[in-house]
């Protein structure tokens, strides 16, 4: 009982939503997907990062050459004037500029002196003028070494390829974060209506199990796995409460029934104790009282028949029976039985009729349908058993007879066991004749009908 | 008769034992499944009835094992009621006859008989009792000459009582032979046919051949 307790307490707080698997689902793709945004944005970074850095090389390389034409054509104080304009009018964006004298004297430039490198460098210049643009932390810059052996460097601020960096990371962090968070959010609301229904579920079992067999889960109509899931649930929970409901029948018909049969087994062994003198009135006695036992001792037999046919065990002996032979076989043990009983008794049997089934118990089945024609008809009815064909592959087995009939507002009643009606309480029979019958058509998936044969009673069984 | 009798409930066991000793019969008793296992392969016995819940090995191994070390005894299993399988798992196992708890003494005596002189497997093409004639080939019955019609279940019943001529065969024991139904109908058909087969065969006939048993059954007997 702890763990119904520890069930029942759990309210679907946040830790069981983390808990629950329809949450851990989304919750392991968001992680994927954020894994593979990751191997995305390295790519785009990597791939960003070198065609830009290819592009402010070549912007560069164009510059340093187009300044070394114009000190190859005016010298080095052409080309520093040129720079000086330059660097005056900003005409090539921000471009740092430096040009140093073969003994690395700067002649001009915004740049501070550095050792002469040919080809394109990234370096972070040695401030020691606090110029505005000359504070860029690192810059990519080309180096050129000219004829005179005057060297002359172009440089530009790597800033803006940090930024654009910067920006892809940024617009990465971003996107994963909203995915993620989509994510999250989306499987807690996910997983919180799943537990709710789950939550139904296991209350309704909990209150089945302190023994509300009516309860039953309720559907949403959504037809998705989970109202399959309830819909199959509430068919077991059918099944189970119509065999409870059969069980407790049982058990109070037992308590009912057989309680004035096994009177009359006291009373007679109290008459052969009080009454008897002779041998003869103790065998008669005794004779009464082992009559009467073999009767209990059928009727329960009976019983758990019936029982064990309802919890359709036998579907496992299942085998081709040829019904059309089974019920002549029945109908000639009968008519002997049905003359002295002054009936006539009427076979109308189409042949080859077949169905999987258990032979004994479908005798059974028509045996006991006959038998109870025969015992409530009075002498001179005639009771017909007939099977015949209908749209194939059905069939139909009927057992009629023309004599008083039953009521139909008795109809419903008369396959109950013990159910007899008032005028047969003196005709001998357990009252569970018709019960079996019922058992039995039910395990071969048989539908009983009756039918007012005016006069007389008609009993059909159809094939499903 | 030598009889293996193996049955753990005691009271059951001296009742069943009892009456087999009283009809003239040896009767050795084992309580549990591992001793009569032990007895059925290491005696020679006719018949032996066992019962199917036993402690320490059920009814169903045993007789399954003793059929594996080629015993060929018949064997008679007791079932309790209600079990509509037990038949067939029972003849599964190896078993011969079965008999539901409880039963009628009368019909454990006619069964251990019927099991134990069981007909030769070689098939016969006539059987008689007395002037009775009956011609399985033919499917004709002639009683001193006369020919005598029967239906073709009165057929079977008169059969089967031949084969087992000088036996009491029980009423339940007609309803499986003749019938196949291994219930118990409300109607007394069997005896409904035994009267006409009687008047059939009795009839304008000085000495009865087809005799009732009280408590027990029919028996076809030869008049001398």
């Amino acid at each position: 009982m702890s763990s119904d307790r520890q069930i029942r307490s759990q309210n679907w707080n946040l830790g069981r939503i983390l808990r629950s698997a329809s949450f851990r689902l989304p919750l392991i793709y968001a992680v994927l997907f954020v894994l593979s945004a990751g191997a995305l944005f390295v790519t785009v970074y990597w791939t960003a990062t070198a065609a830009m850095q290819t592009d402010m090389a070549a912007v560069l390389r164009t510059e340093a050459y187009q300044l070394a034409e114009v000190h190859r054509r005016s010298g080095l104080a052409g080309l520093a004037e040129q720079i000086t304009r330059r660097i005056n009018f900003r005409t090539r964006g921000p471009i740092f500029y430096l040009l140093q004298a073969p003994n690395r004297r700067v002649v001009v430039g915004n740049l501070p002196g550095m050792p002469p490198v040919d080809g394109v460098v990234d370096f972070v210049p040695q401030t020691d003028t606090p110029e505005p643009e000359a504070e860029p932390s690192k810059l990519t810059g080309f180096g050129l070494t000219l004829s005179d052996g005057s060297f002359l460097l172009v440089a530009q601020d790597a800033d803006r390829l940090t930024a654009m960096q910067h920006a892809i990371a940024r617009a990465f962090v971003w996107a994963s974060g909203l995915a993620l968070l989509l994510a999250i959010a989306g499987g807690a609301l996910i997983g919180s209506s799943f537990l709710r229904r789950i939550d139904t579920i296991t209350r309704t079992s909990l209150a089945i199990m302190e023994g509300d067999l009516s309860a039953r889960i309720p559907v949403r109509g959504t037809y998705d796995e989970i109202d399959q899931l309830v819909s199959s649930l509430n068919a077991m929970l059918s099944r189970i409460q119509q065999l409870m409901d059969g069980l407790r029948q049982v058990s109070s018909d037992i308590a009912h029934d057989l309680r004035t049969p096994l009177g009359r087994l006291r009373q007679h062994l109290e008459d052969a104790r009080a009454r008897a003198t002779t041998t003869a009135d103790y065998d008669a006695a005794t004779d009464a009282a082992i009559e009467e036992a073999d009767e209990l001792l059928e009727t329960f037999s009976a019983l758990l028949r019936i029982a064990q046919v309802e919890a359709g065990a036998q579907k496992r002996g299942f085998a081709e029976v040829d019904l059309s032979e089974l019920a002549r076989s029945v109908g000639e043990a009968y008519q002997p039985a049905a003359e002295d009983s002054e009936h006539t008794l009427d076979c109308q049997i189409e042949d080859g009729v077949k169905l999987a089934g258990d032979r004994q118990l479908l005798a059974q089945m028509i045996t006991n349908l006959v038998e109870n024609a025969l015992r409530h008809t009075p002498a001179g009815s005639t009771v017909s058993v007939s099977l015949r064909r209908t749209a194939p592959p059905g069939f139909e087995i009927e057992v009629a007879d023309n004599g008083p009939g039953i009521p139909e507002d008795e109809y419903g009643k008369v396959f109950d066991r013990f159910y007899r009606l008032d005028r047969s309480r003196s005709t001998a029979g357990s009252g569970l004749g018709l019960a079996m019958v019922k058992a039995i058509a039910g395990l071969h998936g048989l539908i009983i009908r009756l039918e007012d044969r005016k006069p007389g009673l008609g009993v059909v069984l159809m094939s499903s | 008769m030598k009889i293996l009798l193996v049955e753990d409930d005691k009271q059951t066991a001296d009742y069943i034992a009892k009456g087999l000793r009283e009809h003239g019969n040896v009767v050795d008793l084992a309580g549990n499944g591992r001793d009569g296992l032990y007895l059925a392969t290491g005696e020679k016995y006719d018949v032996m009835i066992v019962d199917r819940m036993l402690p320490a090995m059920d009814g169903l191994s045993l007789v399954k094992a003793a059929r594996a070390s080629s015993v060929r005894t018949p064997v008679l299993f007791l079932t309790t009621m209600g079990g509509i399988d037990d038949r067939v798992s029972g003849f599964e196992a190896g078993g011969d006859d079965y008999l539901v708890k409880p039963f009628a003494f009368a019909e454990l005596l006619a069964r251990v008989g019927a099991l134990a002189r069981r007909p030769p497997i070689v098939a016969a093409t006539s059987l008689s009792a007395g002037d009775l004639e009956m011609d399985l080939l033919a499917r004709t019955v002639t009683r001193a000459g006369r020919r005598i019609e029967l239906l073709a279940q009165e057929f079977k019943i008169l059969e089967y009582l031949l084969r087992h001529a000088g036996e009491v065969v029980t009423r339940t024991m007609l309803l499986e032979k003749v019938w196949d139904f291994h219930f118990d109908p409300k109607t007394n058909i069997v005896e409904t046919h035994i009267s006409r087969l009687r008047s059939k065969i009795d009839k304008g006939f000085d000495k009865p051949l087809l005799h009732t048993v009280r408590g027990a059954g029919y028996v076809i007997r030869s008049p001398d």
